[in-house]
């Protein structure tokens, strides 16, 4: 299980007006985040030791009255006194356009102004989050070819390229049959259906036999459909399921990726 | 009636057509509904039972229960006060901006202050940082309201005045300026805010704890029923409710519930009901729902007749009519596309006007973006004053009356207002409630749905969610001078070395033993102010005595 995201959400200065505060402190908290709201008029000093004192993640700071150009960078400047720079500032309310790129010069991560959704800034402090803990897809781990049956393909695969046939194996959560041939550091995966209600059955009456997917290789698999879940990725499973070598396996749908369909592949760790 | 078995056959062909038609064209909800949950029928008709009294329930302009408005002749002899809010930066430029607006037909004042000033706190107060003059006119001492009135008569203009913690001082220093010009207290005409219970509710300007933040509130009824007998001595405001995200229900019944404790509390204080209540004003927000707001203001009116004959007893008529300011909802308007928001303010202010209010502030189609600009400000009073002139909505009196459905809103948002007022009332009173946050949590809650909602695109807001266009995003704003505080900074330091220390001084002594015994502490005021005393200066003399009140 993984530590929930802690943020503090802060009124600097004088500003009463709390009703967006309080909407995104909500918002984050139906994200699964813990957040703190420091309620009404905090100078930055008091945001900055709240901050390091409550061991948050990111600090949201919202005001309406004017004197953000003033109060978000003495934020990031108390954060910094009290040796917690890495932990971002982001920001919102009534903020004219033409003042976020002095605010960001001043080191606030992000503005988001009126009419932002809550989802939005959700999204955004999960990416924040993750940003140096997920890592690119360690390889492609083969390359799925769908065929009517394996016995018809296997010869090209065999004599024609001069592959070697690592194993077939029925994984029955699919109902397909697969054949895998190694190529580099990758492999050929050819998948045959074994009943007529396959998605392989159904991907080959719709459009025929050819590549199916590509499947990439990834250590992280539950974390990161988490992710594209959050992001909003389309997906075909939203949880992992047992693929072949007892592998964890899921499906991006192929609209999340003009017309490709990805599959994360974790492989068994003791592989 | 007619012939009922006609209506009932004309109403059965009706829903059997209904029946018909949305086969091939549903309705596009399942249900609909105002912003207050309150389900609207396709259709409304007469009522088939005798249930209303025209009499009792609406009777006539002038007349208790005031359901259609509190003067017999309403805008048949004078419209509306066009009272547009404005106030930034130093007394000067907002001195400049008054003058402006009276030249262009604006028929009152109204003065935004800054947040130090509203907080009680100078502008040379480590807690005034970044705030000086932003959302208002900076004001620290006597000095600077003699610059913000200059030239303006105060035996002329009637001013409002948002200011609640401190609402004292600052109406201590407009009796100084009007003495100054040697306009009597007794001549002085405008209202100050002086509603705290909802700044712990909704806006967040407090400074002291309920109770003697409550004990203020009496001194100055009872000051100026001696002293300002035309001043309004209180807003009691629905406005900043709804804007925190209430319904209009709830609007309506917080504020009503927010009055009775301060009329509780004046009685407590020994003053009778008919010397106060007829100087208590109203202040209430205009959101989008035409029908629905227009039926509020019928509404809150009738309520508060009810409550003060019935439930106090008042004898003077004067006592049972609720009196309010309306102000277009700030809330409503969008960034995006921003011209969109004078059509807003347009349908807000003229729900405003169909519900009978004394005085309207229209908002600014920039002010979602930042404070208005000159040219800003200017189209939204030509809006109020296109109402008046050249739509002839004016020119009768409360023309939605008898509309089947205006009426079954009206009655509805009472029955309504009245279930949360017997809430509120078995919690021992709205100042317990606040106290409790339940007001709070009730808003907070509604504002969170509506969000959702908006984001689910349940709710269409234009130009925000749908109907979007790519933009420029820069439009001509009004920026506040960065060197403001800078120099309003040097002018109350200034203020410090010239004034007489020790006159101060002494009279900040009398302020302090007169908070802490039951004194009315007004007359102590008016002589600090008169002094030069900043605000800062003798709200933290109360500070001391009162204690500081800090948000759950």
């Amino acid at each position: 299980m993984m530590k929930p995201i802690r943020v503090l959400i802060a009124k600097p200065g004088l500003d009463g007006h709390d009703r967006g505060a309080l909407i995104i402190a909500q918002a984050l908290r139906d994200h699964g985040m813990e957040v703190i709201y420091t309620g009404l008029r905090q100078s930055p000093v008091q945001i900055a030791r709240a901050a390091v004192q409550e061991d948050v993640d990111v600090v949201g700071l919202s005001s309406l009255s004017g004197a953000h150009k003033s109060l978000f960078p003495k934020v990031v400047e108390a954060l910094a006194d009290e040796q917690a720079a890495d932990i971002p500032v982001i920001g919102g309310g009534v903020i004219p356009a033409e003042d976020i790129p002095y605010l960001e010069e001043k080191g606030v991560a992000k503005i988001f102004t009126s009419g932002a959704p809550t989802d939005a800034i959700a999204v955004y402090i999960k990416q924040l989050m993750n940003h140096d803990t997920i890592e690119p897809p360690k390889k492609i781990a083969h390359i799925g070819i769908a065929v009517e049956s394996l016995e018809m393909a296997l010869p090209f695969y065999q004599n024609t390229l001069g592959l070697s046939l690592e194993a077939v194996e029925e994984v029955s959560s699919e109902k397909v049959r697969v054949a895998f041939f190694p190529i580099g550091d990758t492999k050929i995966e050819l998948l045959e259906p074994t009943s007529d209600d396959s998605p392989i059955h159904q991907f080959i009456s719709k459009k025929g036999e050819g590549i199916h997917h590509i499947a990439l290789e990834v250590d992280d698999i539950s974390h990161r459909l988490q992710q594209y879940i959050d992001e909003g990725v389309a997906l075909i499973h939203n949880e992992p399921k047992e693929g072949a070598h007892q592998s964890q396996i899921a499906f991006l749908h192929p609209k999340a990726a003009k017309g490709v369909m990805y599959e994360l592949c974790q492989p068994n760790q003791e592989d | 009636m007619g012939n009922s078995s006609d209506f009932q056959q004309g109403k059965e062909k009706w829903e059997a057509d209904v029946e018909k038609a949305s086969q091939r064209f549903p309705e596009r909800k399942k249900q609909f509904v105002t912003s207050s949950d309150i389900e609207i029928d396709a259709l409304y008709t007469p009522s088939q039972e005798e249930t209303h009294s025209y009499e009792k329930d609406l009777g006539f302009p002038g007349q208790y229960p005031y359901t259609r408005g509190i003067q017999p002749t309403m805008y048949r002899s004078r419209y509306w006060t066009m009272r547009q809010y404005a106030g930034f930066g130093s007394a000067s430029e907002t001195n400049k901006r008054f003058r402006y607006l009276l030249g262009q037909g604006q028929t009152g004042l109204s003065v935004a202050f800054d947040l130090p000033t509203q907080i009680g706190y100078d502008s040379d107060d480590q807690m005034a940082e970044g705030e000086v003059g932003k959302v208002g006119v900076a004001i620290d001492s006597l000095k600077d309201m003699e610059v913000l009135f200059d030239q303006i008569p105060l035996n002329e203009v009637s001013t409002s005045m948002t200011i609640n913690a401190p609402a004292s001082i600052l109406l201590a220093m407009y009796i100084a300026v009007g003495e100054k010009q040697g306009v009597k207290a007794e001549e002085l005409t405008g209202t100050i805010q002086n509603d705290i219970l909802k700044e712990y509710i909704a806006r967040g300007t407090y400074i002291y704890p309920p109770k003697p933040s409550m004990r203020l509130i009496t001194d100055i009824f009872a000051y100026c029923q001696e002293n300002l007998p035309k001043f309004n001595t209180i807003s009691i405001s629905g406005y900043h409710i709804r804007e925190a995200g209430s319904t209009a229900v709830q609007e309506v019944a917080f504020t009503i519930a927010n009055g009775i404790a301060y009329v509780d509390a004046a009685i407590e204080a020994g003053l009778k009901v008919d010397q106060f209540a007829p100087r208590l004003a109203f202040f209430f927000n205009a959101h989008n729902q035409f029908f629905e707001e227009a039926a509020k203001y019928r509404a809150a009116r009738r309520i508060w007749a009810k409550i003060m004959k019935e439930h106090y007893q008042a004898e003077d008529p004067k006592s049972w009519k609720m009196r309010f300011h309306t102000q277009t909802g700030g809330s409503t308007l969008t960034a995006q596309q921003p011209d969109n928001n004078i059509v807003r303010v347009t349908l807000q202010a003229l729900a405003a006007v169909m519900g009978g209010t004394q005085s309207l502030h229209t908002n600014s189609k920039d002010e979602a973006l930042a404070l208005p600009t000159e040219d800003s400000a200017r189209i939204a009073l030509r809006t109020q004053q296109i109402i008046a002139q050249e739509s002839g909505v004016a020119d009768t009196i409360d023309p939605l009356a008898g509309s089947y459905y205006v009426e079954a809103l009206t009655d509805k948002i009472e029955e309504q207002v009245n279930e949360y007022l017997t809430r509120i009332s078995e919690m021992g009173g709205a100042v317990q409630a606040v106290e409790e946050g339940y007001m709070q949590r009730e808003i907070h809650q509604t504002a969170y749905d509506a969000q959702k909602r908006i984001e689910s695109k349940e709710d269409i807001i234009v130009g925000l969610n749908e109907y979007k266009v790519d933009e420029e995003i820069n439009p001509d704003l009004l920026r506040v001078d960065e060197k403001l505080e800078e120099n309003q900074i040097n002018r109350t330091q200034q203020v410090r070395v010239t004034r007489d220390q020790q006159k101060v001084d002494k009279c900040l002594e009398l302020l302090r033993k007169a908070a802490n015994t039951n004194d009315n502490v007004m007359p102590h005021i008016v002589e600090s102010v008169k002094a030069y005393a900043t605000v800062g200066e003798i709200a933290n003399v109360l500070r001391a005595e009162f204690g500081e009140y800090t948000a759950m």
